[in-house]
């Protein structure tokens, strides 16, 4: 068992974990934030992206204890009540339908929008389909998606 | 999936093919191999650890040696469970031949995996049972010409 | 109306999705919930000669180790195939049992053998290693065409030569005639490669008996939890149906793999009722791979043939369709009433046959999977026009044209009865969107740059709005296809509308509020749509085969008209006026050409209080309707793909792909949109990337998303998706359906425009780059030898 603690959308968080729980497993199943999914084993599929220190991260490809002291955000997290300007315009633009994938999505964008504001580069289309390389929907084919990052990117600069 | 290769081994025919025989010397040659048990002249049980791609397991398996042709030729013939991580069998035709002071041994093998090792890591296979059959007749090979420095992994 | 039919209205159940606050099922968890490992066979064909359980017994937490011995002892029935199909000889189906879990033979890599009960996952897993199985091995086949030869090892006893059934449809001696007279003859073999629906959200269950109550609960990933529970019921016996109770909380896609019944649903309810705990298990991804019901799989021949004018004389197919180690709920209907019925494409032809022999093989079963049936006659069909075409040296878009079907109802020689259409409407549309014209000399400009372009086109129909049940009984279903819906309005006036559909990212919860809102004109938040429990809906039979629009919503329309009748009466009753008289407009009650009205709730507490209604009126406002339709829907489209092909290295990017659609009536741009996008990138999927790949022990080499190419964001273009609609004169809205469309449609095209830019014909799916380079390659050492 390790003891880990960490901040884990904006609370301190504290536990007794066995030591090859992920970070994952700890989110959904100990902090029983269930909004982070699991769709792969592999890391390939995207839908467990998390922000840890700020960037985003595969949930399932991180042991907890490797984010002790980390803090940490979950979709649940990334608004001030209400939605996060990505999460608007992923509704805006129909960028989702299961869902699944969503929080994953919502994560890696605003990561992505948020590297490229920093770099001062431009977030062009063919920049938001490579960086989607790692977050797969099998739902809407991406095109909405990558239409949601788009606007999603000019309402955080205007928020 | 087929393999293929040949060795340079300096020592006599006799000699390697009593090695060939030996458990011991296959235990030691073996990667991966924590135990080698011989029940007969011609059967083994053996407990080998493996890595291939992102599965890693500890095969347990017979090992049996046929179409003894001593001191010229056999095949050798295994197969191992690795539990959830599913199961490998394989074999190899081996054959010596004499170059003066010198073996010559040359092998064809075939291998094929199951389950999780063939559902997770069939792109690995080929260059990892290359590379597990190189490294036991490195190992074979530096069994007979002793060396400074060997390491067994 | 703003938030009427045809509105872009956004949708209702995005926020909770966006939020994180969706509800799946795995993230539902009950008290003393306990978790299930299932022991898995790793030989794709083997004798069980026994299990020792012993040390995984022993081993901490582990509260049981269950095997199939005692799930048949209890009396758990064997998995059905709902639809029986008869043999050209009349017989019935080769049907082999499958226990949920496997007795004495397991026939696939990843049959189910034991399952493991403990009170965490890592201890359930860990103790399903420690399972130690005996297995005989045999000798496995996993291709149809190898399982039919004579060494094949066969995988159930009541099977000879692995042939499930051989079928036929269509008049044989009339089309060989037809092919002998033509003055032009295509063959082709063509395969459907075996796909794997992948969505997202990976299968789950947790079940939970109440020996108080002797009562079942399961909330799991289903497409229908009515059917479900019909299933586990009355076929699987695990508890009578007023005593299971299935939920299907937020189901996160489905692409028809979450239609059927697997064995570990059927497991972990009755594990539960075996050890009196909550049982919980979710799939990982290989898991996924391994038993989720795989889609597609048909090795076919084809001949058609054309009359010196280029019409269509005749089409003869044959196909082998890989039906896997098991027949699946739906197996048996997709290769044959969902595929060889839609043979006749968008074309007049007279004379169409086509046999199917099912084959078992020790794979994965096959099943449904988003188009089921219809991808695979519309491949056939669109591969075989195009290259007919080419074969001929005449346009294919004037090819099709000729022989579009052009008047309505147009009975075809397969059964089907397509109700409407305009076929050359949707291909003008598409050729002009895509500016066909141009492309001479866009393909001149990419030489220019060394790429090679090609065009290609794709003229789908298929059936949907599935399906009059009469019709399906008489071809062999074992249930009616109908669809219910109750529309309760509540003492304030506020709506919920019941609904046999599901929604798993298709937007019922918007798309459904939309017809209501029309109707009464009330504002969408005041409507709620309730599916996917089966304690709170009547009854229903689910969403697949673009049937939750024409089928699902049609049910809610004939309720409404119920409650609409009834609201009539108490308004005119409470009015003092004439029943027509009455009308319903912008949230209000009115009586026509007075200023006299009722607010919309006034008329629901009036239902409710009871106060004041017509004599004999039952009070409350609450309608069912039970809607059967009365033939199939006929979406149909053209879609045209664009590609560039870099001859050094065979890779292919989709430059242009058009969809110009039919869905009849549709009730929300945005959200039909999004279906044809997502439909089509599973269509691109199984053309250009995915393929299930087993080896000659069939053994499955692509369980995981390193080896299985899902498409990703730069997999894929943008799409330019158009509509042309003629109403569907089937059903009150006049919905076609549009949930497979995209996936139907798309693989010819891709392929079409491969091959016209590489001039190689001879290209099977998926085109990866190296086959794409290896075609080149045989094109030009084809042309050197010449």
């Amino acid at each position: 068992m390790t003891e880990i603690s960490m901040t884990v959308n904006g609370k301190a968080v504290k536990a007794d974990v066995p030591d090859n729980t992920l970070l994952v497993e700890y989110i959904r199943e100990h902090l029983r934030l269930t909004g982070t999914h699991v769709g792969c084993d592999t890391s390939q599929c995207g839908a467990c992206v998390v922000h840890v220190d700020g960037k985003a991260m595969k949930s399932c490809t991180m042991l907890a204890a490797s984010a002790d002291g980390a803090d940490v955000t979950t979709i649940e997290g990334i608004a001030d009540g209400g939605l996060h300007p990505m999460q608007t315009a992923f509704k805006e633009n129909h960028g989702l339908q299961c869902g699944f994938c969503t929080p994953g999505m919502i994560m890696t964008a605003t990561d992505m929008v948020k590297r490229y504001q920093a770099d001062g580069k431009e977030l062009t289309e063919d920049a938001i389909r490579h960086e989607l390389e790692g977050n797969i929907c099998r739902c809407t084919g991406y095109h909405n998606i990558v239409k949601a990052i788009t606007d999603g990117a000019s309402k955080m600069t205007n928020a | 999936m087929e393999l293929k290769g040949e060795y340079r081994i300096a020592a006599s025919k006799a000699k390697v093919w009593a090695a060939l025989n030996d458990a011991e010397t296959l235990e030691g040659c073996i990667p991966g191999c924590e135990e080698l048990d011989k029940s007969s002249d011609t059967e083994m049980s053996a407990k080998v650890a493996l890595k291939i791609g992102p599965v890693k397991a500890r095969f347990k398996g017979n090992v049996t040696l046929e179409n003894l042709d001593p001191p010229n030729a056999y095949s050798i013939v295994g197969e191992g469970q690795g539990g959830v991580a599913g199961f490998a069998k394989g074999g190899a035709d081996v054959q010596l031949s004499e170059d003066g002071d010198e073996t010559i041994l040359s092998y064809q093998a075939n291998a094929q995996v199951g389950g999780k090792i063939a559902q997770l890591g069939s792109r690995l296979i080929q260059s990892t049972a290359a590379k597990l059959a190189d490294k036991f007749f490195a190992n074979f090979r530096d069994a007979l010409e002793p060396q400074e420095g060997d390491v067994k992994d | 109306m703003t938030e009427g039919i045809g509105a872009r209205v956004l949708r209702k159940e995005d926020k909770r999705f966006l939020m994180g606050k969706g509800r799946y099922t795995d993230d539902i968890v009950e008290p003393n919930q306990a978790y299930a490992a299932f022991v898995r066979s790793p030989h794709a064909h083997a004798e069980v000669k026994g299990i020792d359980a012993s040390a995984a017994e022993a081993m901490d937490g582990v509260v049981a180790v269950l095997n199939g011995e005692q799930l048949t002892g209890d009396g758990i029935g064997n998995i059905i195939c709902g639809w029986g199909v008869t043999q050209k000889d009349g017989s019935g189906m080769n049907m082999g049992a499958w226990s949920a879990l496997a007795t004495s033979k397991v026939r696939y890599v990843g049959d189910a053998v034991a399952v493991v009960i403990a009170d965490s996952i890592e201890q359930a897993r860990n103790a399903a290693e420690a399972v130690e199985v005996d297995y005989k091995i045999l000798p496995a086949v996993a291709q149809s065409m190898k399982a039919l030869t004579n060494d094949a090892p066969e995988i159930h006893d009541n099977a000879p030569g692995n042939v499930v059934f051989d079928w036929e449809i269509g008049d044989l001696a009339p089309t060989d005639a037809a092919l002998a007279g033509a003055a032009y003859i295509t063959e082709m073999d063509i395969t459907n490669n075996r796909l794997a629906p992948n969505p997202m959200e990976p299968r789950s269950a947790v079940a939970t008996y109440n020996d108080a109550e002797e009562h079942y609960t399961l909330y799991t990933t289903s497409q229908n939890p009515h059917v479900a529970r019909l299933v586990l019921s009355a076929f699987y016996q695990v508890a009578p149906e007023h005593k299971l109770r299935v939920i299907a909380p937020d189901v996160g896609g489905g692409f028809g793999s979450k239609i059927y019944i697997y064995p570990e649903e059927i497991t972990c309810l009755w594990a539960s009722m075996k050890t009196n705990r909550s049982v919980k298990w979710t799939s990982d991804r290989t898991e996924a791979f391994l038993t989720d019901a795989h889609g597609r799989d048909h090795v076919s021949t084809a001949k058609i043939g054309f009359d010196k004018d280029h019409k269509i004389v005749g089409l003869k197919v044959n196909t082998k369709a890989n039906i896997g180690a098991y027949m699946s709920l739906f197996s048996s209907a997709v290769p044959t009433y969902l595929y060889a019925t839609l043979l006749s494409g968008q074309y007049n032809i007279a004379n169409i046959y086509c046999d199917v022999q099912a084959v078992y093989t020790n794979t994965v079963p096959v099943d449904a999977y988003r188009g089921a049936g219809r991808p695979e006659a519309c491949f056939l069909v669109e591969r075989i026009m195009e290259t007919a075409a080419r074969e001929m040296g005449v346009s294919p878009v004037e090819l099709r044209r000729k022989n579009f079907v052009t008047s309505f109802p147009h009975q075809t020689p397969v059964i089907m009865a397509y109700d409407s259409g305009d076929f050359a409407t949707n291909q003008d549309q598409a050729l002009k969107a895509a500016d066909y014209d141009g492309f001479e000399a866009r393909r001149t400009e990419a030489a220019s740059r060394g790429k090679l372009r090609g065009i290609g086109f794709s003229n789908y129909i298929e059936a949907c709005g599935i399906a009059p049940s009469a019709a399906v009984g008489s071809l062999g279903a074992g249930v009616g296809l109908w669809e219910s819906a109750e529309v309760r309005v509540n003492p304030v006036g506020t709506i919920e509308v019941l609904t046999g559909s599901h929604s798993h990212g298709q937007g019922h919860e918007t798309t459904f509020t939309q017809i209501v809102a029309e109707r009464f004109g009330l504002p969408t938040e005041n409507i709620q749509i309730v599916h996917g429990d089966t304690d709170k809906v009547q009854f229903g039979m689910g969403t697949y085969g673009s049937r939750s629009g024409a089928v699902g919503m049609s049910a809610i329309f004939k309720a409404l008209d119920k409650v609409e009748a009834k609201v009539k009466k108490i308004a005119a009753h409470v009015l003092e006026a004439s029943e027509d008289d009455i009308v319903i407009e912008g949230g209000e009650v009115k009586v026509a050409g007075t200023d006299k009205l009722m607010g919309w709730h006034e008329v629901g507490l009036a239902a409710y209080t009871g106060h004041n209604l017509p004599e004999g009126m039952e009070p409350g406002l609450k309608e069912t309707s039970f809607y059967d339709p009365t033939n199939f829907t006929f979406p149909a489209g053209c879609y045209i793909c664009e590609v560039e092909v870099d001859p050094e290295t065979g890779v292919t990017d989709i430059v242009q792909f058009v969809a110009s659609d039919d869905f009849g009536t549709i009730i929300n741009p945005m959200i039909v949109e999004g279906q044809v996008h997502g439909g089509i990138a599973q269509g691109i999927g199984q053309a250009m990337l995915e393929n299930v790949v087993y080896d000659d022990d069939a053994q499955q080499l692509s369980a995981s998303y390193m080896d299985y190419a899902m498409p990703r964001a730069d997999d894929l273009p943008n799409y330019s998706v158009h509509h042309a609609s003629t109403e569907c004169p089937g059903n009150p809205l006049g919905m076609k359906g549009c949930g497979e469309a995209g996936a139907i449609g798309s693989p010819p095209a891709v392929i079409n425009a491969i091959t016209d830019a590489i001039g190689n014909n001879d290209l099977s799916m998926p085109a990866t780059s190296a086959k794409v380079w290896a075609a080149i390659q045989a094109a030009s050492a084809k042309q050197a030898a010449e």
